[in-house]
């Protein structure tokens, strides 16, 4: 049971298509996931149909007067040839295991980036938006523990498989995590093991005591 | 005389027979995707381009910016209208899924937004084979349909008659009460609760 969703005006940005490309694709792959969020997706495409088809007064007149010379122009022209959709690759690997990716990332497999070790028992791959922005996929073995930290901008995380936990919660399939500077959490795993999806706006700081020396290095979570 | 009848028609008739009334949508897109009806294109042409044209104009501040949203929009109503699936929502709903997927890539390509996503990768609407997550039914239909046959032999015989000759065979139900020679209620029934049995056995054994 997925416990954490995106806001109802992110959901309504994904539907608009207004969000960031990262966030995007996190906020697109927890509603593959989620069919609570499916339905509400359907409810939202309605209103906003509505809106842009119900009553509209300035409708251009002048324009009308030439419907059918344009409807004879889509009639006549050849079909459009549309692109197909890449091969899109349902699995990501990684230290022999087999991850099953939901839709949003399987179409996007050809984005994804190779595993490079982090710290620990942490895997990181990038995807690339050729946007500048930063999303990764986050691997966290069994028994891995992020240091404490907080957030300069906003990091959204999606469990795509497996389990983690931090001092507020426990974090399964499906959930969708977002956090500010206002938080300060320490991600860690116990006897499971958990890929997720994250993106960040800006590096991560590091709060407590030693693990503050990791701030020069906080861009290994970053790029 | 066109006039004159339009004129004594009740407001609610002409009002269900017009584009804004999704089950009348719904029929001119399955029309367009049946007999390429130019008519049908025609009656959603002019109920929802000089609507995107009004949205796309006021999106893009830019008259031939917003004409081609119009067009590759209502290029692909045309094109495509063989992929509105009327149980997933309305045709207005499919129609403003079109437009936002086209806007979307109108504002990369015109480099307002700095990425290189692509609105089909993300949303699918016109993506030949729709192989979104709630489509478990199309992964396995041959699985299922074995699954079904099992299930079906596990209902009492007037019913398991009743799915046989409406779904297997493709008869109506009324073709069904004339050739068992039983009331059209009586095979309505019986679908029914053949269909209410077959709901509970498959959600018993999952």
């Amino acid at each position: 049971m997925i416990k954490f969703h995106p806001s109802e005006q992110q959901l309504v940005e994904y539907v608009a298509g207004d969000l960031t490309a990262a966030m995007l694709m996190t906020v697109g792959t927890h509603v593959d996931m989620c069919r609570h969020c499916q339905s509400h997706v359907q409810d939202i495409e309605e209103k906003l149909a509505q809106r842009l088809f119900g009553d509209v007064t300035d409708l251009p007149a002048r324009w009308i007067a030439n419907a059918d010379v344009m409807i004879d122009e889509i009639i006549n022209a050849a079909m459009p040839v549309h692109r197909s959709l890449s091969d899109s690759d349902n699995y990501l690997l990684l230290e022999g295991k087999r991850f099953e990716l939901p839709a949003t990332l399987a179409r996007n497999y050809h984005r994804i980036g190779s595993w490079h070790k982090m710290l620990g028992k942490m895997w990181r791959a990038p995807v690339d938006l050729g946007s500048g922005e930063v999303l990764n996929f986050i691997y966290m073995g069994t028994g891995a523990q992020v240091p404490e930290h907080t957030h300069r901008g906003t990091e959204a995380t999606l469990v795509i498989n497996g389990v983690f936990v931090d001092e507020s919660d426990e974090y399964r399939d499906g959930d969708f995590v977002l956090l500010d500077g206002q938080h300060k959490h320490t991600p860690q795993t116990q006897q499971e093991d958990c890929l997720t999806l994250a993106t960040l706006d800006a590096p991560l700081q590091f709060t407590s005591g030693i693990s503050r020396l990791l701030n020069p290095f906080s861009s290994l979570f970053f790029k | 005389m066109q006039l004159g009848t339009e004129a004594i028609t009740s407001r609610k008739t002409m009002s269900s027979a017009r584009p804004e009334d999704p089950e009348h949508a719904a029929k001119l897109l399955s029309r367009i995707a049946a007999d390429q009806s130019r008519a049908a294109f025609s009656e959603l042409f002019r109920h929802f381009a000089p609507r995107l044209q009004a949205y796309a104009t006021r999106q893009f501040g830019n008259e031939q910016t917003a004409m081609d949203l119009v067009q590759e929009t209502m290029a692909n109503v045309w094109n495509k209208a063989h992929l509105f699936k009327p149980d997933r929502g309305s045709a207005a709903t499919w129609i403003f899924t079109i437009a936002r997927n086209i806007r979307f890539d109108i504002l990369r390509k015109n480099k307002y937004r700095q990425h290189d996503l692509s609105a089909d990768d993300l949303w699918p609407v016109l993506a030949e084979q729709n192989e979104s997550l709630d489509d478990d039914y199309a992964l396995d239909q041959d699985l299922l349909m074995q699954q079904l046959a099992v299930y079906c032999d596990r209902l009492p015989d007037a019913q398991r008659i009743a799915i046989q000759l409406i779904y297997i065979e493709g008869k109506s139900q009324q073709e069904v009460a004339d050739a068992l020679q039983i009331p059209l209620g009586t095979v309505k029934s019986r679908t029914r609760l053949a269909i209410q049995k077959l709901k509970e056995l498959i959600h018993s054994d999952d």
